[in-house]
């Protein structure tokens, strides 16, 4: 039986572990089982776990690996979660700067998976280099490569002018 | 949670390329990606959790509970 203090911490991480999920399957509901699936995985072994280590990550692991053995088939076929992102079309930057959220998410279904999914471990959850790596099963190397081609694979979707800081101000506020 | 994606945001500009007059440019285009990032992972975890991963929590929750109960009698 795990501990309470695992179990708050694995509670403080479902919408972290879900969102991860979602944006691996690209699927709400089955995303749903994914997260449902991983949980009680994660509570089965939580003796497996080390404490000290990120759960987070540790969860991530589980989650990919269940999507990756059961899912990946179903997951080409349910693509329904578009209606999530009806709440907020826009990003608030800095100043006047605003970049469309729509067109990048646009943008980010037309990444590789794998590509998306580094951009997702450590530009969204937070993850180190070193937990990507554990997470994906590749080196750091690999991570980080794969996290500045998917930079730039948005800069070129996104059409994100490089050549100076003021033109992508103007770009990025012509989007808005 | 504004915090939070800051910090992110510096994570995908460190990423940026450091070279000459690139620099700047690369790491505006940095910012902008990772506030999108941001706000659009943001969305996701905000999200309502929908009733069927609410009802695993509680049973989870009421397994654990009964077992410390137990505990404690013995």
């Amino acid at each position: 039986m795990p501990s309470a203090d695992f179990k708050d911490e694995l509670l403080g991480e479902i919408r972290n572990l879900r969102a991860f999920a979602i944006s691996l399957s690209g699927s709400v509901s089955l995303a749903d089982d994914l997260v449902q699936e991983s949980l009680l995985r994660a509570w089965a072994n939580s003796e497996k776990f080390q404490p000290g280590t990120s759960l987070r990550a540790w969860l991530f692991t589980i989650l990919r690996n269940i999507y990756y053995s059961n899912y990946r088939k179903r997951a080409r076929e349910v693509q329904d979660s578009e209606g999530l992102y009806a709440r907020r079309l826009t990003v608030p930057g800095d100043q006047e700067s605003h970049l469309d959220l729509e067109d990048f998410r646009q943008a980010l279904t037309k990444l590789p998976a794998e590509q998306r999914e580094v951009l997702t471990l450590i530009g969204a959850s937070g993850l180190s280099y070193e937990e990507a790596a554990a997470v994906c099963q590749v080196g750091i190397g690999t991570i980080k490569s794969r996290l500045s081609r998917a930079r730039a694979k948005l800069v070129e979707l996104l059409e994100l002018d490089v050549s100076s800081h003021e033109s992508v101000e103007r770009k990025v506020r012509r989007v808005g | 949670m504004v915090r939070m994606n800051e910090a992110r945001v510096t994570k995908l500009e460190n990423l940026a390329p450091r070279t000459g007059s690139q620099d700047q440019g690369g790491t505006a285009a940095a910012q902008a990606i990772g506030r999108a990032l941001g706000a659009h992972y943001s969305d996701l975890v905000q999200a309502p959790l929908p009733d069927k991963l609410l009802e695993l929590l509680a049973r989870l929750d009421d397994e654990q509970k009964s077992k410390g109960s137990r505990d404690a009698l013995g």
